[in-house]
């Protein structure tokens, strides 16, 4: 469903495709048929279990009944039934009780009882599942048909979702030309919205950029000055190899390159910021890392202010796996590959790179 | 020329599954009852062996009424055993003559058991066959990229 606009029109059959929807009936036949085998078989011990009873309250009326007994599956001894009255009922798990016959009678009715209950959970169960699958058949049927269901959210209008539902059956047109007149208002309002995203976006982007420079050189801090001094040969490398790129790629690489200067010196000045501003934060790298993003969205835009600080802490750990943006293209390893990042680098960091870049020009100057 | 080869070996396929296959299991659950059997009849001889040996005149047992209810039962005379002879039918035995026709049973049983075993061999010699056929064809077309389950 696309977010072009606020309401949506989907048919039935992009939702719910009209042969799933067959298959999804026929899985749930075939558990109603396995249901239906199962009660079956359980109806079954119900009338075993009637006739037994049957079975145990005649056996008493004699002393012996001469009967066949079986010895193994294939071979009968003659014989006799003796001690007519003494049953050994199996209660489970290996433990026999011996039982006379009204008492046998009364644990087989129990039996009998259990057995009720569980076809009748068995019958409510096969109810539930008739009814599922007579809604998938509707939905089949209705799907090939081509009905459409028509969502609209709730933008302060009376369009409601049970609006829409109403209008499912043959009203489509006709709500489908209203939702046109309330389209054009939503496509301003979403226009706004993307362009704030896409400001907010690119600043997040240059403090994570910048945080992965600090990240590096905040390992130890004495060796800050050493990592800045080897972040001047990666840079010089980065321009060597910079120059040899083709020229359709010049405009981007330039504007890269620029900014990568740029962040290079925003580094030593907000290094310097950062020792005068906040004493606590050199106990923690940690806290210097995120400080100084944050420092540096103060640089860069003031009206953004708080949503630059707080969202520092997850570029932080963002940059160490794979970015989640979904507009920015260029991905976050600046400083480690530089070589890649003109190439794929997009109009975004060139548009970026001017906001920054033209602050601390003015700085410098 | 791809297409007719796809179609050999989807043919060659569905043969496998839909009769050798069957057949193959077919065969097998038929084996397995007359394994059963066998072994049914081979308790039946210990335990009458075991009569003879102890020389039992008259046993207690507990006869199974139904859903695991025993009633106890007494066999007066154990001399005479009635043996199932197939079709519904028992023949009423001395020891001895049923321990002779439980031998007799029992090679019958066996050669059946051999029978089945030779009828599954045929089969799975057959599958395999049929296997390296799909296995040959696939395997010439290098370029080709077949996405057919090698079976």
């Amino acid at each position: 469903m696309e977010e072009g606009a606020k309401g949506t029109v989907t048919s039935l059959a992009s939702m719910f495709p009209a042969d799933e929807a067959q298959k999804a009936a026929k899985r749930v036949q075939d558990t109603i048929a396995e249901k239906h085998q199962e009660l079956d078989r359980v109806k079954g011990f119900i009338a075993d279990n009637a006739s037994l009873v049957n079975l145990v309250q005649k056996l008493p009326e004699e002393l012996h009944h001469d009967i066949m007994v079986p010895f193994g599956k294939v071979a009968f001894f003659p014989g006799r039934l003796v001690h007519t009255n003494e049953f050994m009922v199996l209660l489970g798990e290996g433990y026999y009780a011996e039982r006379t016959s009204k008492q046998t009678v009364e644990i087989l009715r129990r039996r009998g009882k259990a057995l009720e209950t569980h076809v009748d959970s068995l019958k409510s169960m096969i109810e539930d599942l008739e009814t599922e699958a007579l809604f998938f058949d509707r939905t089949a049927s209705d799907a090939a048909e081509g009905l459409v269901e028509i969502r609209e959210e709730l933008s302060g209008e009376e369009s409601d979702e049970g609006a829409s539902e109403s209008g499912r059956k043959e009203d489509a047109h006709s709500v489908s030309v209203k939702d046109k007149g309330k389209v054009l208002n939503e496509d301003e309002e979403y226009a706004r919205l993307m362009s704030k995203l896409e400001e907010l976006e690119k600043e997040e982007l240059a403090a994570e950029a910048a945080d992965n420079i600090e990240e590096e050189t905040n390992e130890v801090d004495p060796d800050v000055v050493s990592e800045q001094s080897s972040f001047n040969q990666n840079l010089k490398d980065w321009e060597g190899s910079h120059s040899c790129k083709p020229p359709s790629h010049s405009e981007e690489g330039q504007a890269s390159d620029e900014e990568f200067l740029s962040r290079k010196r925003q580094q030593p000045a907000l290094l310097e910021k950062s020792n005068p501003n906040d004493p606590t934060i050199t106990s923690s790298h940690k806290d210097k890392s995120l400080k100084l993003p944050a420092l540096e969205g103060n640089d860069h835009a003031g009206s953004s202010n708080n949503e630059v600080s707080i969202q520092p802490s997850k570029p932080k750990f963002d940059s160490l796996r794979a970015f989640t943006g979904s507009i920015i293209e260029r991905s976050p390893n600046l400083p480690i590959n530089p070589g890649e990042t003109s190439s794929t680098s997009s109009q975004v960091p060139s548009s970026q790179s001017s906001k920054p870049q033209s602050r601390f020009r003015m700085q410098r100057r | 020329m791809d297409n007719y080869r796809q179609d050999k070996l989807h043919k060659f396929e569905e043969f496998v599954d839909r009769r050798l296959k069957p057949d193959l299991v077919h065969a097998i659950s038929e084996r397995d009852k007359v394994f059963e059997q066998q072994k049914t009849f081979s308790d039946l001889r210990k335990h009458i062996e075991n009569l003879q040996k102890n020389s039992v005149t008259s046993l207690k047992t507990l006869v199974n009424l139904g859903s695991e209810v025993y009633m106890q039962a007494e066999v007066p005379d154990t001399q005479r055993i009635c043996v199932d002879v197939g079709l519904g039918f028992h023949v009423e035995f001395s020891w001895s003559e049923a321990l002779n026709y439980i031998l007799l049973k029992e090679e019958k049983l066996a050669r059946q058991i051999e029978e089945y075993t030779h009828q599954i061999a045929s089969i799975k010699a057959q599958i395999k066959m049929v296997c390296e056929g799909i296995r040959e064809l696939l395997q010439l077309p290098a370029e080709l990229t077949l996405q057919e389950p090698i079976l």
